[in-house]
């Protein structure tokens, strides 16, 4: 008897869905600590998507009948000195830190990126001027660069995400640029060139996918630098402005005057930074195991 | 002098700060301290750089004021050992004694001889007429500075005589007895007329007790005991160091560590007080008025607020008594264009303000008012008009600032903050170049000329509002004419209830400061203004 057609068939998407759920399974048993962290950064993006769904109170309402308040029913994680709820003010912190982490992360690693495989594909003196800027940058370490970049453009939103963006670039530029000197050598580049492809093309769709694993692997490694550079340069009072809530501003305002007296203002943004951090982190440090070839297995 | 306080002042500040609960025994005892030690070095703090340098007359901040004020002298000076100031506590610095002639009009001054400027040169009336004729901007003036906060508090100067070299007679259009007490403040000190005002910006020529040794920006300035002071035995430190900490916990740190033997005036907050008292008992922490407003800067040259109903609206929104408690954990208190007693003399009790803007009993009442004029002018919390509003890159404005952000994002008002550096601010300010702002105004002494011909006046370049009322202008020189100090204060408060219910500037509180320093400090005792106290020159150490 036949098999009818339909008892046998898989929906378009299921497969790949499939394999999708097979592979987190797969990386999650073989990486737990890496599973957690990604867990972490999940919990993290649900919290920055639904902040207005999860917040208790207004994250910038004050209230003068309870400053410096300690947790309870109300107010979960207590007030601050000027009595707004910590926990709605965490909540939308993490919109922000996400919002510049990722934003940052991005541009920075997408114009690094571009400058790597150009830098990498074209070679000689232009691939050597080039280097050469990018050790001038790399000298400079992420926070040095973004404090001075965010001092010179000032306090916003859009400011801070170029700040932590720019000190990305070289290193984004150095991981690409040193993928795309073994891809270039490899023989369907040479099959490419040989049958007259232009350069450009060579290089944006024969070299560039096959970069993207190296390209994942950096932004994992550098979001949890940006939400660290970011809650700094708030701390610093030169990141996202009052009074909308950012975890290192929370920090700043609270820290060393306010501590003795409430030291929930220190602990709750700090946890949630030091666990952002740490879940990237181990996202990243799994996520390089597993997509490079040569720790792979490892 | 006619125009003296009343007698209960002191009694009441000295009641209103006990109550506070802070003030320390030890604060009682430094007014009459044992037999004062020379030597030693103080080590204090700066909220931020110098960013005019010591150029106090192109300034108007405390910033500024604090460290600069040991260079220089003024001609008088409100006596450093007296908490309360008024005309009776004025002392002669690089005046040996002055005298009002013609009922007020014509003011001489009988200067010092052998005084010198710290580069050697000899101290003349040529200084003298140099300095007011610059500030008044004469037109024979020989030197002009490149901003000018307080030109309007010399406006009544006709002509400036230096009769003899120690000789000095102010001519004025009108009588004004309380030029003296403006030229009393530490925002009055002499420049060299052999030095250019540019100078100041960079360095310090002053007769003071004390010198520049070095200022390296952003990291310290310090000072050193001028040998050639006029004052013998004075000072008895050897010199100053001023710190700069930016950040406000790590400065509270600073000194509650020992690390530094002062606060800087108008930044401890009552928490703070609360828990550094509780950290280092030992710590003498005075509450005091620090003569400073939070206010609301709205140009009225421009939209929205060219409007006075959004004005009005801004006015009303804002919980005052709300404010208090929220920013400043009660250590304020409500009040109009004048500080109130018994922080000050002249300003309005909680019980006049009542029926002006801001100051109903019930603060739902006065959104509800606030949002139907919004309402009037085609905004609502849903339909919200957007603003920017600019504030000092300095925790005490910025916290003030954010409440004031919540209290409008209520009424229809969805403002994002700019927070602007020192540098920038007095000149956005002066130029209107913003269209709203949580601002602090610091008045130098407690006194209705310098407020309000500085801050109110027409053209003042410190009236960053640049609200301009005939009638409000001939109320101000009415009571600056007046004689009876009870007239006088009459007219005040007609004065501050015009300003308000014109939403002006509206006033949101006057400040306590919870001065703090370690019982080895000696003589340095605050008063009544932050501006006036910090010449250091009977400042010694007992350590």
């Amino acid at each position: 008897m036949a098999v009818r057609p339909t008892a046998i068939a898989v929906p378009v998407g299921r497969a790949s869905r499939d394999g999708l759920v097979a592979a987190v399974v797969r990386f999650a048993r073989k990486k737990p600590l890496g599973a957690a962290g990604g867990v972490l950064m999940l919990v993290m993006l649900v919290t920055a998507v639904f902040a207005d769904v999860l917040q208790t109170h207004d994250p910038i309402a004050t209230n003068a009948a309870y400053t410096l308040g300690a947790p309870n029913a109300e107010h979960w994680l207590g007030t601050d000195h000027l009595g707004r709820d910590i926990y709605s003010r965490i909540v939308h912190g993490a919109r922000v830190s996400l919002v510049v982490g990722v934003a940052s992360t991005l541009l920075g690693s997408v114009l690094g990126g571009i400058i790597g495989l150009l830098s990498g594909y074209v070679g000689g003196k232009s691939d050597l001027v080039t280097q050469r800027v990018l050790d001038i940058l790399q000298g400079l370490p992420l926070l040095v660069l973004a404090l001075v970049m965010s001092a010179a453009l000032g306090p916003a939103v859009h400011n801070v995400i170029i700040a932590i963006s720019i000190p990305i670039v070289p290193r984004a530029a150095r991981v690409i640029r040193a993928s795309v000197l073994s891809i270039r050598e490899m023989q369907y580049v040479e099959a490419a060139r040989a049958l007259g492809v232009r350069h450009v093309r060579i290089a944006f769709r024969h070299i560039l996918p096959n970069t993207i694993g190296p390209f994942i692997v950096l932004c994992t490694a550098q979001l949890g630098s940006a939400i660290l550079v970011e809650a700094t340069l708030s701390f610093l009072t030169l990141g996202v402005p009052e009074p909308y809530p950012s975890w290192g501003r929370m920090l700043s305002v609270s820290a060393a005057e306010y501590a003795q007296k409430a030291p929930h203002l220190v602990l709750f943004p700090g946890v949630a930074i030091s666990l952002v951090v740490f879940g990237s982190n181990l996202l990243g440090d799994a996520l390089r195991d597993t997509l490079d070839p040569r720790l792979r297995g490892s | 002098m006619s125009r003296a306080r009343i007698a209960p002042f002191p009694a009441l500040l000295i009641a209103f700060v006990v109550g506070a609960g802070l003030i320390s025994p030890a604060a009682s005892q430094t007014a009459s301290a044992p037999t004062p030690k020379s030597g030693g070095v103080l080590n204090m703090m700066l909220r931020e750089d110098l960013s005019q340098g010591f150029a106090i007359h192109e300034t108007s901040t405390i910033s500024t004021v604090w460290p600069a004020m040991p260079c220089f002298n003024n001609l008088v000076l409100f006596d450093p050992l007296k908490k309360t100031e008024s005309v009776e506590t004025i002392i002669g610095e690089l005046a040996e004694k002055w005298s009002w002639q013609d009922n007020f009009r014509n003011l001489v001054f009988f200067l010092r001889k052998n005084v010198k400027w710290h580069d050697g040169q000899p101290f003349t009336s040529k200084d003298v007429k140099f300095t007011f004729d610059m500030l008044r901007e004469a037109p024979d003036a020989p030197a002009k500075l490149r901003i000018n906060p307080r030109k309007d508090w010399y406006a009544n100067i006709e002509a400036i005589e230096a009769a003899d070299p120690h000789t000095a007679v102010f001519r004025l259009k009108k009588p004004q007895p309380s030029l003296l007490l403006m030229l009393a403040s530490g925002y009055t000190p002499i420049y060299a007329a052999h030095v250019p005002p540019a100078t100041y910006r960079t360095a310090c020529v002053g007769t003071g007790p004390f010198k520049v040794k070095e200022w390296r920006k952003g990291e310290f300035i310090e000072m050193v005991r001028n040998p050639d002071y006029f004052v013998k035995g004075r000072p008895y430190l050897d010199g100053l160091k001023y710190f700069v900490i930016v950040e406000r916990g790590t400065r509270q740190a600073a000194i509650q560590a020992g690390k530094l033997d002062a606060s800087f005036p108008g930044e401890t907050t009552k928490t703070a007080a609360e828990q550094l008292k509780k950290a280092v008992p030992q710590l003498v922490i005075t509450p005091f008025s620090q003569n400073v407003s939070d206010n609301i800067i709205m140009n009225v040259k421009k939209p929205p607020f060219d409007n006075p109903k959004v004005r009005l609206a801004v006015s009303h929104a804002i919980d005052r008594r709300a404010l208090i408690q929220a920013v400043h954990q009660g250590g304020a208190v409500v009040g109009a264009a004048s500080a109130p007693k018994p922080l000050g003399f002249w300003g309005l009790s909680e019980k006049d303000l009542m029926g002006l803007p801001g100051y109903a009993a019930r603060p739902a009442d006065e959104k509800a008012l606030a949002k139907k004029l919004m309402g009037e002018v085609g905004f609502s919390p849903e339909k919200p008009l957007r603003v920017e509003i600019v504030t000092r890159a300095i925790a005490v404005y910025v916290d003030m600032a954010s409440f004031v952000i919540n209290e409008l994002k209520q009424i229809g008002i969805d403002a994002s903050l700019k927070q602007i550096e020192t540098a920038q601010w007095h000149a956005m300010a002066t130029r209107g170049d913003y269209q709203i702002g949580a601002n602090l105004t610091g008045i130098g002494p407690d006194d209705p000329d310098a407020n309000l011909y500085e801050n109110y006046a027409c053209g003042s370049p410190r009236n960053y509002s640049q609200y301009c009322s005939e009638e409000v202008m001939k109320m101000i020189d009415a009571q600056s004419q007046e004689l009876d100090p009870k007239k006088r204060l009459t007219l005040n408060y007609a004065i501050q209830r015009k300003l308000e219910a014109d939403a002006a500037r509206p006033i949101l509180d006057w400040k306590l400061d919870y001065f703090t320093v370690w019982p080895h400090v000696k003589n340095l005792i605050p008063h009544q203004s932050i501006y006036n106290f910090g010449r250091m020159q009977e400042v010694w150490s007992d350590k």
